[in-house]
């Protein structure tokens, strides 16, 4: 390790000279080690531009490994839940993974390269998990989070700004596609993949290549709308495409002290992506189709439209009763759709069987004073924002 | 597809073979495969020395096992020829160590009561299946119940004094107890006889007590030796099984367990050949359980780590001298070279070789258990336990093999001087050896260690205890599982039962 790194607090990503000079409010929080904005200006522009023009985010702080060997396609299927046998090269896919309780211990998308290459990213810290899990697999892995500079280039006017930036045909690549480019002299690889729910790209390449990447996206995207946006606005737009966040929405396995705090994927509206019938064990498929025959599930995940203006941030979820029922998760006022919508965890049969008479009880903060409001709910789906354009092939263009 | 058998067993050591037998005499049609061209296992002259009597329980549950047992008595070693001689009767055994001490002697008879008392506690324990916690059942939270009950009902005084001795090491206690090293080092010795411990290691005391429990619950009084050797009593269960109708393929290694919807249904063997089973029963190790048979693609990670974690190096080989004649040890007479041999002067000694073990090294001055076969014939075999010889030595067994036979000679040398002249040809059998030729991985005599961490509903990993794996349909009755090693046939009668209580 560097020496003066061990004397650094947090470390500082490829792009801190750019996003240091871009932050006006000098917000930074510790994401997984490293220094990041939580806003540049203020989150309500920077949402906006997420959602009207193209918002840039720094994303190297995400953990990434690369898996590479003979068996890592074996591998990657015996790892997650989901049946990725067919899983077509230079393609991404959203996964979970889950232990031997099948409990949830973190989600994360899996790029392949092919048969023998992929790559994983996740927010938890899962070297020693993989390590440990590839007893019997002949794959290796490399622990690429300091080693690739990535940035998340998200909202309608997105696409257009990265073919300015060079990136020729972007237009034609499909959602969870990925592509190899030779930008400005360096490799850039771009997926069409993201967190806000809307049209986006992620691009992934060498520390060395990311202030020049930052300085031509920022050029490239000049009349469109460009913006760098922080943590913040980037949370406001995952509640509202309905993603989880780990250790937010879920706590991850194997950071619960409490075992009774650890989610399955069927808890946390995650079921779909468990597929029971995959044809080779993964880990955790014991637990969980006991669990699935025997319907033991004791939460879920569920979307809230909530009363009202204020957002539930915190909330306790109560039945007509008044009998504590769930949480609030993530909570906020959607400025584009204009409802009041948070993420619930609920004791099932809530949420499940019974979706009305439902409320929240919310503490709202005005100077120095709560206002208790008492808000009916309603259980909604997850996916609160889903534009067309979002998966639209070719993407829309802008000039 | 149809079933060939109700059940295959994995390996035909006396677990197996116990199992096997319990099952068929239930009107189950069973089959052993077993990997080597013998049966028994590690149950073979080149193996055991002395072993503890099968217990009552297990050889009623076979319709009588008719084996002979000749009791032996226990001789320390001491170089100056000041042996102790002790025989497992608290009477004799006051009279000879009072000739040393007699504060010694009282407090041998007060140590060796308290001991008792604690090892019956654990003895039904012991014989039974141990409970599982996570089931939640009544029958499970009473056997853990009895068994807090059993030490309870000690006393107050001594249900103290279990909690106070339940960590420690042996070396402490006996340092309270004992002024006498060469007494001090004989208890050592077998407290840490077949594990990864020093006299000063945590939880050497334990070790003690377990070993009791399945020997008669007194230290020097279960030690015997069977007669007509090990072969005469794997032979005896082969002519069971063959009353029994027990089918038995040898030369048949296992490759893996076939599998159907996560259920165990078959096995298939090296050469090929699938053959299928309502259930599989595994006395194989259970690092091989798990990673051969079951498969590392269809564990968990948990249980990969578990497992990979599961400690079971073995630390004894075994050393067969043929001699031309029989050897003179210093003042000792007929009946002691009939005895079993100790050389362990003392704690310290035993610590000293312990010491390089921690390191996968070899000391040269290791702790012995002799026994000398056909003493009364023209050619004796001296067979040595040396502890401490441990599974991957750093030095390469290969090179090293040899010097470190040269270095026990010259350590029996000192007590048996004519011992070189007396030698015809030497083998040893390493931990590494074990493993290579008798598939268990590690070379350890119990298919892992014996320590608090690894016992009871602990053993062999958590979540596969009761005789169960992580596959439904394939279960495990070898030492691996509670209670252990040692020739007790308990796992394998215990096994049985599960499987019956599964049917």
């Amino acid at each position: 390790m560097n020496r003066d790194l061990r004397f650094t607090a947090l470390k500082k990503t490829p792009f801190h000279s750019r996003t240091s000079l871009a932050s006006r409010t000098n917000k930074y929080y510790n994401w997984n080690g490293f220094t990041v904005p939580t806003e540049y200006s203020t989150t309500e522009l920077e949402y906006t531009a997420a959602r009207n023009g193209t918002s840039v985010m720094d994303l190297t702080p995400m953990c990434k490994y690369m898996i590479n060997g003979s068996d890592a396609n074996k591998f990657v299927d015996y790892l997650v839940t989901r049946d990725l046998s067919q899983m077509e090269d230079n393609t991404v896919a959203y996964i979970i993974w889950c232990n031997e309780d099948g409990k949830v211990m973190d989600d994360g998308t899996i790029f392949k390269f092919s048969n023998t290459k992929f790559m994983l990213c996740c927010a938890v810290k899962s070297y020693n998990w993989l390590h440990d899990s590839a007893e019997g697999f002949d794959v290796s892995f490399e622990d690429a989070t300091d080693t690739t500079a990535a940035l998340a280039i998200q909202g309608p006017t997105s696409c257009s700004t990265l073919k300015n930036y060079g990136a020729d045909d972007l237009e034609l690549l499909k959602p969870f596609g990925m592509k190899q480019y030779n930008i400005n002299g360096y490799d850039v690889l771009i997926s069409r993949t993201g967190f806000t729910g809307d049209l986006g790209y992620e691009l992934w390449t060498d520390p060395a290549n990311a202030e020049n990447m930052w300085d031509s996206i920022m050029e490239a995207g000049k009349e469109l709308k460009i913006r760098p946006f922080g943590m913040h606005a980037l949370e406001m737009t995952r509640i509202e495409a309905g993603f989880i966040q780990t250790n937010t929405d879920f706590m991850a396995a194997e950071d619960s002290l409490r075992p009774v705090r650890m989610r399955s994927p069927y808890e946390i509206g995650m079921g779909w992506l468990v597929h029971l019938n995959k044809e080779s064990y993964f880990v955790g498929k014991r637990a969980l189709k006991k669990e699935k025959e025997t319907g033991n599930s004791e939460r879920c995940l569920v979307g809230l439209d909530i009363d009202g203006d204020k957002p539930a941030v915190g909330s306790v979820i109560y039945n007509e009763k008044k009998e504590d029922i769930g949480i609030v998760t993530a909570a906020m006022w959607s400025p584009t759709m204009k409802r009041n919508v948070a993420l619930a965890s609920l004791k099932r049969p809530y949420g499940i069987k019974i979706k009305e008479n439902i409320f929240a009880e919310i503490y709202h903060p005005e100077e120095l004073e709560y206002k208790k409001i008492w808000a009916k709910c309603k259980v909604v789906k997850r996916q609160f924002f889903s534009p067309e354009r979002r998966n639209k092939v070719p993407a829309d263009l802008y000039e | 597809m149809s079933d060939n058998y109700d059940v295959i067993v994995i390996g035909a050591g006396h677990n197996g073979l116990v199992c096997a037998n319990i099952l068929a005499k239930k009107n189950r049609k069973v089959l052993i495969c077993e990997a080597r061209e013998n049966c028994g296992g590690l149950v073979e002259e080149s193996i055991t020395n002395f072993v503890p009597q099968i217990p009552l329980s297990v050889s009623s549950s076979l319709g009588g096992l008719p084996v002979k047992y000749k009791a032996k008595s226990t001789i320390a070693l001491s170089e100056s020829g000041q042996h102790i001689r002790l025989v497992g009767n608290q009477h004799i055994d006051h009279k000879v160590i009072s000739g040393f001490s007699s504060k010694d002697a009282d407090r041998y008879v007060e140590f060796h009561d308290k001991m008792s008392s604690f090892s019956k506690a654990l003895g039904s324990f012991m014989m039974a299946s141990p409970p599982r916690i996570m089931n939640n059942t009544f029958s499970d939270y009473f056997k853990l119940f009895k068994l807090g009950m059993n030490v309870r009902m000690l006393g107050k005084k001594k249900f103290n004094e279990f909690a106070r001795m339940i960590g420690l090491n042996i070396a402490d206690e006996l340092e309270d107890n004992f002024e006498n090293t060469l007494l001090q080092g004989l208890i050592a010795h077998d407290a840490v006889l077949g594990s990864n411990l020093g006299p000063r290691s945590p939880g050497s005391l334990i070790n003690l007590l377990y070993r009791m429990a399945t020997h008669d619950n007194s230290i020097f009084g279960g030690i015997y030796e069977i007669d007509g050797g090990s072969k005469a009593f794997v032979d005896t269960l082969l002519d069971i099984s063959n009353k029994n109708k027990v089918e038995i393929k040898t030369s048949s290694s296992v490759k893996r367990c076939i599998t159907e919807n996560d259920k165990a249904i078959g096995v298939e063997l090296h050469s090929g050949e699938k053959i299928y089973a309502k259930k599989i029963i595994s006395n194989a190790d259970p690092r091989s359980t798990y990673f051969c048979l079951l498969g590392t693609e269809n564990l968990d990670t948990d249980v990969k780590r578990r497992i990979k974690h599961h400690r079971s190096k073995g630390k004894v080989a075994k050393l067969s001298l043929s001699l031309n004649k029989q050897p003179e040890f210093i003042n000792c007479d007929k009946n002691d070279l009939e005895s079993r041999m100790v050389i362990a002067p003392s704690i310290d000694y035993i610590e000293e070789a312990f010491n390089p073990s921690k390191f996968d090294k070899l000391s040269m001055e290791p702790i012995l258990e002799m026994k000398l076969k056909n003493s009364d014939q023209s050619n004796p075999v001296l067979d040595i336990q040396v502890q401490y010889a441990s599974y991957g030595a750093q030095e390469g067994w290969d090179k090293i093999k040899d010097n470190y036979v040269d270095a026990v000679i010259k350590l029996i040398g000192k007590y048996a001087p004519d011992i070189q002249s007396c030698i015809e040809t030497k083998t040893i059998v390493t931990p590494d050896d074990i493993e290579k030729n008798f598939y268990v991985s590690g070379g350890h005599w119990h298919h892992g260690e014996i320590q608090i961490d690894q016992l009871f509903m602990l053993r062999p990993i958590p979540g596969a205890s009761q005789y169960r794996t992580h596959l439904d349909g394939l279960y495990m009755c070898g030492a691996g599982t509670h209670p252990g090693g040692g020739l007790t046939g308990i796992p394998g009668k215990n096994a049985a039962q599960a499987i019956l209580e599964d049917a």
